[in-house]
């Protein structure tokens, strides 16, 4: 398993997550900021459990991000 | 000649709408979340602090604009929606807005729009498109003085009006930081980092130095200018008679991301400069006053833009600001006592000294600058206060505990 992290307030709606991992990110057409998918909230940071095969398209997704808000472990 | 002229402040914060409401503005712009152009900066206010912001400036008497001016995705439609709804709702005067979706739904709620400068306005042409859905236009910064004056002529002469019936008003950056690119053109930081400087994400590529290689030899070229993207700050203030002459009604300063020492500063020299060119006293001598003083304060060195028409672009040489000031953090605010009018302090880092030059800033204080004339700690009188103390000093107006201290340095200090 990897975990993925978002810190969703600082997030631009710049898009390229969703680019990269579909299948973890999608906008929110209510706040136009991005959603990671399946992920519980603590303190402004969102947290998701995801397959090994979302790796590679997770750090895609960390390492286009402008604003830096999204890491992963694997 | 009696004209009214809006100096336009920036708003990064409560401090700095504060520090506005000091300086005069007659007006402030602001963002809302994330989709204006210093969406990366955490200047922004939140959809929740639009009806104070609204309130501050009604009881001031100041107009109030939010910035929605990045590009526009569809995700982004909704949240376009939110904002415009708010502002209304709160009483804000008008929407800066670049994108076509948010223009068009900002008139379709009957909400006034401003033009932004990301549109690129250089003509009559598209002054006369935008007239159909804005009353004020924000022309492009690299028109010289000569071609706006030709573009405010003909509003008059053809009597070009926006929805609310009255003649279109242009509006101009008088002051502060200029792009290297074409204003909302530049794709340097998109291509170096994703980071689009059209969706407010700019990294600032240009305010960089570089060296040049050759990659057959692999020598480095020296360059006299490190610098070589990094323009210096636009100042028009040694210029504003002819700034004025050219029929712009609102002067616009840059700096949202800028402290709020800065924005009191510069809106107080420009509103001071334009009151003097209304009542016919201004001076090229008081000019290199207000800009000795607006030296004080954040710029990358001054140079007059595109406006006069002859110069190119004058680079910075260095990172950063060349303010002749510098502030360093001392604590923050504990309590005012206002029968004594005392603020007490409590210093976390450095020291403070009788005869320091001291600025406090907060979200309801505003900006405060004062020399220390005496301080008082549990000592009683004392010379120095440092680390750990509470000190007291006498000041008119009360400060609060989410107020900041500092004091101010000579910058080669």
């Amino acid at each position: 398993m990897i975990t993925v992290t978002l810190q969703r307030d600082k997030c631009i709606g710049c898009n390229y997550c969703t680019e990269y991992a579909p299948q973890r990110f999608v906008m929110s057409k209510k706040d136009g900021k991005a959603v990671l998918l399946q992920s519980r909230e603590r303190k402004g940071f969102y947290t998701a459990k995801a397959q090994p095969d979302e790796l590679d398209g997770c750090l895609r997704a960390a390492n286009a991000c402008p604003v830096k808000i999204i890491k992963v472990n694997s | 000649m009696s004209r009214n002229i809006e100096v336009m402040a920036p708003a990064g914060g409560f401090d700095s709408l504060m520090a506005a409401v000091q300086g005069g503005a007659n007006s402030v712009y602001f963002g809302v979340e994330q989709l204006n152009m210093r969406a990366r900066a955490t200047m922004n206010f939140t959809l929740e602090d639009i009806p104070e912001v609204a309130r501050i400036c009604k009881e001031n008497n100041m107009r109030s604009y939010i910035t929605l001016n990045t590009i526009v995705y569809d995700h982004d439609l909704s949240v376009i929606k939110t904002v415009v709804n708010a502002a209304k709702e709160a009483g804000i005067t008008a929407i800066i807005a670049a994108d076509q979706a948010v223009i068009a739904y900002a008139r379709s709620v009957g909400m006034e729009v401003h033009i932004s400068t990301q549109v690129n306005v250089t003509n009559i042409e598209t002054v006369k498109f935008y007239a159909l859905f804005a009353d004020t236009i924000v022309l492009a910064r690299e028109l010289s003085l000569k071609q706006v004056k030709k573009i405010t002529d003909t509003i008059r002469e053809e009597q070009i009006k926006g929805p609310s019936g009255r003649l279109i008003e242009i509006e101009i950056f008088v002051h502060g930081a200029l792009c290297m690119a074409v204003s909302g053109k530049c794709y340097l930081s998109l291509h170096s980092h994703n980071a689009s400087a059209n969706r407010g994400a700019c990294i600032q590529n240009c305010r960089r130095p570089y060296k040049v290689i050759d990659l057959e030899g692999g020598n480095e070229l020296e360059i006299d200018n490190e610098y070589i993207m990094s323009a210096q700050d636009l100042c028009t203030i040694d210029f504003i008679d002819e700034v004025l002459d050219s029929g712009v009604v609102v002067l616009k300063i840059e700096g949202r991301g800028k402290g709020p020492e800065y924005v009191k500063t510069v809106t107080q020299c420009y509103r001071e400069a334009v009151d003097a060119w209304l009542a016919g006293t201004y001076t090229r001598e008081k000019a290199l006053q207000w800009k000795d003083k607006m030296e004080q304060v954040f710029n990358r060195g001054f140079w007059s833009g595109y406006y006069l028409g002859q110069e190119l672009g004058a680079w910075n040489d260095s990172a950063g600001s060349k303010a002749k000031l510098r502030k360093i953090y001392l604590g923050k605010g504990n309590r005012y006592f206002s029968q004594l009018g005392v603020g007490e302090f409590l210093i976390e880092t450095h020291s403070l000294k009788v005869g320091d030059t001291i600025l406090i800033t907060g979200p309801t204080t505003g900006v405060i600058e004062t020399v220390v004339e005496e301080l008082h700690t549990d000592q009683g009188s004392v010379e120095k206060a440092v680390k750990g103390n509470l000190c007291s000093i006498k000041l008119d107006s009360p400060i609060r505990k989410s107020d900041k201290l500092y004091k101010l340095v000579s910058a080669s200090e």
